[in-house]
């Protein structure tokens, strides 16, 4: 650790939450939007965001009915921003919505795998969607169709054949990508493609080539 | 409730990320300092320049509140420049605006629009990464505050154009495995070549897959076959 790692990290933690949580948050909002598959659930950072979303809401409600104009012209400024961070929040969680109707199953399997991992794919809520919408689904099938099946071709999950049923996202989608740090060399499997990728860098690449840096922050979507 | 929209991000909400840059504002009326949700808004005292977000600036703006100091790099001389580099170079978009020093391990890293590359101090000889979206912006609301606005359309319009040509360009260099280097790219210019770039990369990847499938299979063989080898290889020493 050098001067510049010291000095670097003294500006880091003078910069406050508020800012901090306001990068990540646009940035999980446009990966989520990018990525062609559901990412993990930033449990503490969307925890911090609600909390203090709920607390402004309660400040513009106190403060409305108040004629003194100088107050107003402040709450107008309150209120666009409120309604900024409300779109951001809604918008990420419509765009993971999306993709778990898309591939209800699949993430089912993958969030079940990660609930015992500190990082698990879905919020509660989200699971409970999932869940619900999933019996809800199965039970009109099989009223309306499959009731009517043989019995062993009645299953949504079969992997008989070594072909599983259930869905999956396209893995290996062209991605935009940022370098937040040096990460290194880059190999694509099956190609003979290499390449390195510094910091600052934008590249096209695939998605399943460069998840894992995403995941550790070391890449961003964009 | 789901989202309608395909993979990536529209022109409105590219607009939108572009509005949190911070720009630099001259204020004409005194204003308290706000606890807001992204962090403090620093009390506005004219005629002290003060950076804020551009959609509060924009705000102030129309509110006649405020005056807009246009970002170095929107400048005749500057764009000039810019506009020369990228008719010269025609496989390299102009480099963008110097990072700033590293962030340590742990430190979360910031990127646009959290770097104010556009206000007052910034860099001048750049363009940064919302560019296109931030000149329209402030032409647009603030035309009162540049010398010659009409020169800037002309000069932003020109450097448009010899972009969105190379991003064209790039599409020959485009192959099934993806690793295109593209820095300097703006966020406009990758929102209008995303579906395109990100097709033709996907269906040439579709068109090689059983070729890629073959191979991959034999990287796997080989892979296992070479570590079992060394571990023989181990084996005889340690005897």
């Amino acid at each position: 650790m050098d001067i510049d790692d010291i000095l670097a990290e003294v500006t880091a933690d003078a910069i406050p939450q508020e800012q901090k949580d306001l990068q990540q948050l646009t940035r999980s909002w446009v990966a989520e939007r990018v990525a062609p598959e559901l990412l993990a659930w930033p449990e503490e950072l969307m925890e911090r965001v609600l909390e203090r979303i709920r607390k402004q809401i309660e400040l513009v409600e106190d403060q409305t009915g108040n004629m003194d104009p100088k107050t107003n012209f402040k709450l107008i400024i309150i209120q666009t921003e409120l309604e900024r961070f409300k779109f951001l929040v809604r918008s990420f969680l419509r765009a993971r919505l999306k993709k778990i109707d898309q591939h209800a199953l699949h993430y089912k399997q993958q969030h079940e795998a990660s609930q015992t991992t500190s990082t698990p794919l879905l919020s509660p809520n989200e699971y409970q969607y999932l869940t619900a919408h999933e019996a809800l689904l199965s039970t009109h099938y099989t009223s309306s169709f499959l009731s009517q099946f043989p019995a062993n071709l009645q299953r949504l999950d079969d992997t008989t054949g070594g072909v599983s049923m259930v869905d999956k996202p396209d893995e290996d989608a062209a991605v935009f990508v940022r370098a937040l740090k040096d990460v290194g060399q880059i190999f694509v499997e099956g190609t003979e493609k290499k390449f390195e990728i510094r910091r600052g860098d934008v590249y096209v690449v695939r998605w399943s080539a460069i998840r894992r840096w995403v995941e550790l922050g070391d890449l961003e979507l964009i | 409730m789901a989202l309608p929209l395909p993979p990536g991000l529209t022109p409105p909400e590219i607009a939108f990320l572009c509005e949190m840059e911070l720009v630099t504002v001259i204020p004409r009326q005194r204003l308290e300092g706000l606890d807001l949700l992204g962090g403090n808004l620093r009390p506005l005292n004219p005629p002290h320049r003060t950076p804020l977000p551009l959609w509060l600036a924009l705000l102030l703006k129309r509110q006649r509140r405020a005056n807009m100091v246009p970002p170095p790099w929107l400048s005749q001389h500057s764009l000039e420049a810019i506009l020369d580099y990228e008719t010269e170079h025609d496989d390299v978009f102009s480099p963008p605006p110097r990072l700033p020093s590293a962030p340590s391990n742990n430190a979360l890293a910031f990127s646009p629009p959290f770097l104010s590359s556009s206000t007052a101090d910034a860099a001048a000889d750049a363009l940064p990464y919302h560019w296109l979206e931030l000149g329209e912006m402030l032409l647009e609301a603030a035309s009162d505050d540049f010398e010659d606005p009409d020169t800037m359309r002309k000069l932003l319009r020109g450097l448009r154009e010899v972009r969105m040509a190379k991003l064209r360009k790039i599409v020959e260099k485009l192959d099934a495995d993806g690793g295109v280097k593209m820095n300097g790219i703006g966020a406009m210019e990758i929102g209008e070549g995303r579906a395109f770039v990100g097709g033709v990369i996907d269906g040439l990847r579709k068109i090689a897959a059983s070729r890629e499938q073959q191979r991959k299979d034999r990287d796997r063989d080989e892979m296992e076959n070479g570590f079992s080898g060394t571990a023989d290889d181990d084996e005889m020493e340690m005897a």
